[in-house]
């Protein structure tokens, strides 16, 4: 893990990581420069330096109901995933499933269809069942984009896992309830934060579902910046991104305390 | 482990497994009485590993049955079942310390802290590991970490002792210390115990009786010895150790002894109870084997005319590999003496009368 890479491929390696971070990175960076600038408009460079744009948006009750339903809607959504994903993936893996394939590939499909379609489709069934809940729907639609991640890395744990320490367990007198939390669980921990995390960010930051079924009194961070984006062009735009990227962030940084990270990336 | 006086038996009556076409285990029916330790032998795919997690419960049975101290536990679970198992990886819980591997299957028991320790502590040092409770296991080599496995596994008194190789991933010096400790402990607690493995060495060592295996069947059940001398079949003879095989026909029998002259030419005794035989395949090991020049165009009057092709210096013994008449192979092992090899006299080329006593002849099936 730690043996440096050298020679022409290792040069080339660190070549295109160091040009993959600098063009994820550098509009990062941008967007909190700017969020910091005096000009009245966003434009860059940014002017001087300024916090009034915090002070602003923070008191803006807008924003924080904005960003209190993307918060709330992406921890009810990792939760609704963990509950219905931890099993499923358990099930598909450990027991006899018929059709488990079948069953595997349906539930991870979200990851190959085109979402902003997914998110259409889901408005018309739900105006054809009357499912007026703005709420409610959001909830089903960013269940139904962030389970995937879920069943994903939670089955990729389990295949890790070796199955004769649950054997072990079994013949030590472990029912296979008491096998899971005490064997597989602690095995798999880090795959499971990895998929709540990938579930966190993909609900929080997600457009194409919430652009279909948010209105107006249930509007996600995402959809309420690209709302005001076309009202007004200021640095309060480039404040409230940064809250966003805050939120990335610190729920990398809580992981990282959690679990550690390259345990939870490592599936 | 002061209460493991309560050996039990086990008895396998028909069980047989099938994986979709393929019949992994074909109606095996064995009785492993109290205390003892019976190791499953046989080539690769052979139904051993199967067999055992059919016992341990952890393949279910197409048919038959699994009677441990004489009660049927086929449709119970393996967790209700108290069998002790190790596994060839060792099977350690990776992040729990050596005592707390130790004390799993006594707290899956509902013993209280106060009960565990001491325990715990008993059977740690039972495998001389004391001074190793608080470590993880990946802190340990493959011998310590297997040596946990068995303070494991027996900590919770098991009925059965279940072992599938368990000693596969260790070096050859190792694994006859283990073989031999492992042993040591499962004679002194008297647990019935089932090996499973594909080094016959390991089995002949560690085991009061050995079952060959072959393709889902037994092929021979007996102890070290008999197994090794009187091998029912051609199969177990080729098997275990290295077999010469001579075919002859029955010219005669008086004292109960079959004179056998052979396809290769000359002629054996064979003790053997009956003479309702008169086409016979003969087993002779090649350490039963002697070697005296002959002349040419002679014929020994017993034992069997041959021409040697090559002599390997092996330390201990000598192997003079030879061909007989009819073009079969034979090999004799003749031990040396530091300073005066056995071989020294022959060269290949060299007629040879090898000859042995009528003890070390066996007849075998031909399969
Ligand atoms: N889960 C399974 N599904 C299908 N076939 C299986 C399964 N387990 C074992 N088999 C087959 O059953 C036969 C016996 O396998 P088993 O593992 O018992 O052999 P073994 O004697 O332990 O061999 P080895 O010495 O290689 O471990 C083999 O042909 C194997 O391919
Ligand atoms: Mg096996």
């Amino acid at each position: 893990m730690a043996a440096r890479l050298s020679g022409g491929g290792g040069a080339l390696t660190y070549f295109l990581a160091a040009a993959g971070l600098i063009f994820i990175v550098s509009p990062l960076v941008v967007v909190v420069a700017l969020s910091f600038s005096e000009a009245s408009i966003a434009t860059y460079p940014p002017v001087g330096f300024t916090t009034a744009w915090y002070q602003r948006v923070i008191v803006d009750d807008e924003f924080r109901q904005a960003f209190l339903t993307s918060v709330t809607l992406a921890l009810a959504s990792t939760v609704a995933s963990f509950v219905l994903g931890l099993p499923a993936a358990y099930a598909l893996n450990r027991w006899e499933v018929p059709g488990a394939r079948t069953i595997e590939t349906i539930l991870l499909s979200p990851f190959i269809l085109p979402i902003l379609i997914t998110g259409l489709a889901l408005l018309q069934f739900m105006a054809l069942l009357r499912m007026r809940d703005a709420l409610t729907n959001l909830f089903i639609g960013h269940v139904l984009i962030t389970l995937p991640y879920l069943v994903r890395t939670v089955t990729a744990s389990l295949k890790q896992v070796d199955r004769s320490l649950e054997e072990a367990a079994l013949t030590l007198g472990a029912s296979p309830w008491r096998v899971f939390w005490r064997v597989t669980a602690p095995q798999i921990t880090p795959g499971i934060a990895a998929g709540c995390l990938f579930a966190f960010m993909v609900s929080f930051d997600d457009f194409p579902i919430s652009f279909w079924l948010s209105n107006a009194e249930n509007m996600p961070l995402p959809i309420y910046l690209q709302n005001s984006m076309t009202k007004v062009f200021d640095p309060s735009i480039a404040t409230m991104s940064s809250f966003t990227i805050m939120t990335g962030i610190l729920a990398v940084i809580g992981l990282e305390k959690l679990v550690g990270l390259r345990r939870a990336m490592s599936v | 482990m002061a209460g493991s006086g309560t050996a039990t038996d086990l008895a396998l009556s028909g069980l047989t497994k099938v994986y979709g076409t393929n019949t992994a285990v074909a109606g095996v029916t064995l009785r492993i009485g109290a205390g003892e330790m019976v190791a499953l032998l046989g080539p690769s795919g052979c139904g051993k590993t199967t067999t055992l997690r059919m016992i341990a419960g952890l393949v279910e049975p197409t048919e038959g049955d699994v009677l441990i101290g004489g009660f049927r536990v086929t449709r119970i679970p393996v967790h209700r079942r108290n069998i002790g198992m190790l596994f060839q990886n060792y099977a350690l819980f990776p992040h729990m310390s050596v005592a707390e591997n130790v004390a799993f299957g006594l707290q899956m028991r509902g013993l209280a802290k106060a009960e565990i320790r001491p325990k715990v502590e008993a059977a740690l040092s039972l495998v001389r590991l004391g001074d190793y409770a608080d470590r993880l296991p990946s802190a340990l080599s493959g011998g310590q970490q297997q040596r946990v496995a068995l303070a494991r596994a027996i900590v919770i008194e098991p009925n059965l002792l279940l072992l599938d190789e368990p000693l596969g991933a260790l070096d050859r010096n190792l694994r006859e210390n283990m073989q031999v400790e492992i042993r040591q402990i499962q004679k002194r607690l008297g647990i019935t115990a089932v090996l499973v493995t594909h080094d016959q060495e390991e089995a002949l060592t560690m085991a009061d009786r050995v079952v060959i295996m072959r393709g889902g069947k037994l092929e021979q059940v007996g102890t070290p010895e008999q197994i090794y001398s009187r091998p029912a079949s051609r199969f177990v003879a080729s098997f275990i150790g290295t077999s010469n095989f001579l075919r002859g026909n029955v010219a005669g029998y008086g004292g109960g002894m079959l004179r056998v002259s052979l396809a290769a030419g000359g002629q054996v005794l064979v003790p053997w109870p009956d003479d309702g035989r008169r086409e016979v395949l003969i087993s002779v090991r090649p350490e039963a084997v002697a070697l005296a020049p002959l002349a040419e165009g002679a014929m020994p009057e017993i034992g069997v005319p041959a021409t040697v092709q090559q002599v390997v210096y092996r330390g201990q013994t000598t192997h003079v590999h030879m061909q007989l008449a009819d073009g079969e192979p034979f090999v004799a092992f003749l031990p040396n003496r530091v300073g005066e090899s056995a071989g020294q006299s022959f060269a290949a080329g060299d007629k040879v009368s090898a000859s042995w006593s009528p003890q070390s002849n066996w007849l075998v099936s031909d399969a």
